[in-house]
């Protein structure tokens, strides 16, 4: 415990430094600042903004990130509130309640009370991390590649089995991600695979580049296709910010649910965050004595999956720092800010780095608090940044992220390939395929091919260590029995009464 | 089979009518992908022993993506579903040729038939604000002019003055 109370300190000590407060601050403004424009995403946003850390020292640059992506996810929240646009996955379930509250002219209390319960959700969350990351890390020590492997599967089976339609198709997305990553020189030999004699592509296709192209470009394609009302701004004003008494009363156990939810849900690999926002906002409706006022402005399904999907946010960090693992594509992006600032991420960063581990921790709590105190006073900014009509966003998002992808490598053919995959996305769309697998997929599978090819050269080529170790072995039980379950349409159909009134 | 209430656009030379359509084509471009990839990565060594080589793992996926692809678009001859969605052509038209636009003025790029000489940031973005606008039914010129300006300025105020990075601006220099 006094161990745990140190570390925090000295976290808090290396968050509190003047520029890293400055940091985290500007972060988590520039990040709400472009995760509220309708169709960006935190995987876009993070993105974006990813180069503007570059030049900036290691620990600033990670915190400065962390405040991006604390940022990003209350911009989007506040757009599902404010329009009816869920920027990304996790706030599809605010969208239900929140615009609802919205509409009914309580905006300011559905907003308040997110911030609120993010921030509740982020104190526990922090302390969760801080607490369980030294145990994670000696768990890590057992995992050799075969455990690797098998964790990395069940990651990919989460993604399955959280994909709205079919899971064979959400199988095929897993798997053209992993191909698609296969592209670029191999690790060992350094032979070009699949390069078509393209220089640009020896050394992969960027991430961003997938990201941007299948998120960003692909939903402006997608907007612009819709009709003008299906898309617009509420014109009515925010009146009256703060929640009343009665809705803090009836929403503190919707919190305090959704941080318990969500904080264990985001350990696991594998979107942890969506999963949470979804759990939670079920749960709120199964247990509610008046489940019948959810999707027409309950306060509970505001706070819960807000809370939720924070915490998530929150300890989806512990297997990164931890083990290595990337849990979702966000977290991807940290590792290469990571990689680019030389810091390999995995167990040995809490020991040889402590002071960069235990900095981000604390600024976790630290960009919550940013948030809270950024977006209560600036809701009314964001409501006018709003009201720019799309046929005039739309192109600013293309040149930002065309800008974006450009800065990144200074590199014409990372925003042609960028281009390719908006197309492909809207494809994608086309023929009800979810881009977000094939990303996770794409992330993994450098990974998953590395531990794989160490593993089966350790067990001399015998495939079954998978099963037969212990870990390992518990892992893909765990994986298969997702799936199986995933499979069963009746269970699917369960699960599709999460958007049933 | 008989012509179905739930008519979609049927190639004449099936015997079975394609009940799901959107799976069915869906199924079949990612076999094709799978193809080229097992074509792309055919000259890479693989196995050799216990150990893989360059080419196992992309083919190991290849061949998964074309069993579920075969799977996917089986169940797309099988069973109902949705048809094909139209697709627009303008908006997806004019979005990526401002994307273009700009991927080939701001370093300059050699194409067949001609050079685009590096024109640098602020005519790369105002050319691809002006291009990917004309996706828009709801285009207003004048304003779309202004907010070429605006957005142009403001990108070079953010990228190159606030976050420094060394983006040539004009052709000139």
């Amino acid at each position: 415990m006094s161990e745990l109370l140190a570390n925090l300190a000295l976290g808090f000590s290396v968050a509190a430094h003047p520029s890293n407060i400055g940091f985290c601050l500007l972060g988590a403004l520039v990040g709400t600042l472009v995760g509220v424009l309708p169709g960006i995403g935190t995987v876009a946003t993070v993105a974006m903004l990813l180069p503007i850390t570059f030049g900036l020292p290691p620990v600033g640059a990670l915190i400065m990130l962390a405040g991006i992506y604390y940022g990003a996810q209350y911009g989007g929240s506040t757009t599902s509130v404010l329009v009816n646009i869920p920027g990304e996955a996790t706030s599809v379930v605010t969208c239900l309640d929140g615009h609802q509250m919205a509409r009914q002219g309580r905006a300011g209390a559905a907003l308040a009370i997110a911030a609120i319960g993010s921030f509740f959700a982020g104190c526990v969350s922090t302390v969760l991390v801080a607490a369980l990351g030294t145990p994670l890390t000696s768990l890590a020590l057992l995992f050799g590649p075969a455990e690797y492997f098998s964790l990395m599967v069940l990651g990919l089976i989460f993604a399955v089995v959280l994909a709205k339609g079919s899971v064979l198709k959400a199988i095929a997305m897993i798997v053209t991600g992993l191909l698609l990553s296969m592209v670029g020189s191999d690790l060992e030999t350094g032979a070009g695979r699949m390069t078509f004699d393209i220089a640009e592509l020896s050394d992969g296709i960027g991430f961003t580049n997938v990201a941007m192209g299948l998120f960003g470009f692909a939903e402006i394609i997608r907007n612009l296709e819709m009709s003008q009302e299906s898309r617009d701004i509420v014109k009515g004003k925010i009146k009256g910010l703060m929640p009343t008494r009665q809705d803090l009363i009836d929403s503190s156990g919707a919190i305090a649910r959704g941080t318990l939810l969500g904080s264990l849900l985001g350990i696991l690999p594998g979107g942890g965050a969506v999963v949470a926002s979804f759990a939670a906002y079920t749960f709120e409706k199964r247990i509610s004595k008046t489940p019948q006022r959810f999707g027409r402005g309950a306060i509970e399904g505001v706070a819960a999956p807000e809370a939720a999907n924070n915490a998530a946010a929150q300890t989806s960090f512990i297997p990164l720092l931890t083990l290595g693992i990337p849990p979702n594509a966000v977290m991807a992006l940290m590792v290469g800010a990571m990689t680019i600032h030389g810091i390999v991420p995995g167990p040995q960063v809490m020991t040889k780095q402590p002071e960069l581990f235990w900095g981000m921790v604390a600024s976790m709590w630290l960009g919550n608090l940013m948030l809270v105190i950024i977006n209560l006073p600036l809701v009314g900014v964001w409501v006018t940044l709003l009201r720019v009509p799309y046929r005039l966003l739309y192109p600013s998002i293309i040149v930002f992220c065309c800008i974006g992808i450009y800065s990144i490598n200074n590199s014409p053919t990372d925003v042609v390939i960028a281009a390719i995959f908006g197309l492909f996305g809207y494809w994608l769309a086309k023929h009800d395929f979810e881009p977000a697998p094939l990303v996770l997929a794409f992330v993994l599978g450098p990974l998953m091919e590395e531990n794989l090819r160490r593993a089966m050269l350790i067990a001399r080529g015998d495939a079954t260590v998978f099963l037969t170790r212990p870990i390992s072995g518990g892992l893909i039980l765990l994986a298969t029995g997702l799936l199986v379950i995933a499979a069963l349409p009746m269970i699917r159909k369960r699960r599709d009464e999460v958007f049933v009134e | 089979m008989a012509e179905g209430v739930k008519t979609s656009p049927n190639q004449g030379g099936f015997r079975f009518k394609v009940r799901g359509p959107r799976d069915f084509y869906g199924g079949l471009v990612l076999i094709a992908l799978a193809i080229v990839a097992i074509w792309a990565s055919g000259d890479l060594p693989g196995m050799h022993g216990f150990a893989f080589g360059p080419g196992t793992a992309p083919r190991l996926f290849a061949g998964m993506l074309a069993a579920v692809g075969a799977l996917v678009a089986l169940s797309g001859l099988l069973f109902d579903g949705p048809p094909i969605e139209n697709y627009a052509i303008r908006g997806p038209a004019w979005v990526i040729l401002g994307i273009l636009a700009f991927a080939g003025m701001i370093r300059g790029v050699h194409l067949g038939f001609a050079t685009i000489p590096p024109l640098g940031l602020v005519p790369s973005t105002f050319a691809a604000f002006i291009i990917s606008i004309c996706g828009s039914t709801e285009t207003r010129w004048v304003e779309g002019l202004i907010a070429a300006v605006v957005m142009t300025a403001f990108c070079v105020a953010l990228f190159v003055y606030l976050l420094q990075l060394p983006f040539q601006l004009w052709p000139w220099y």
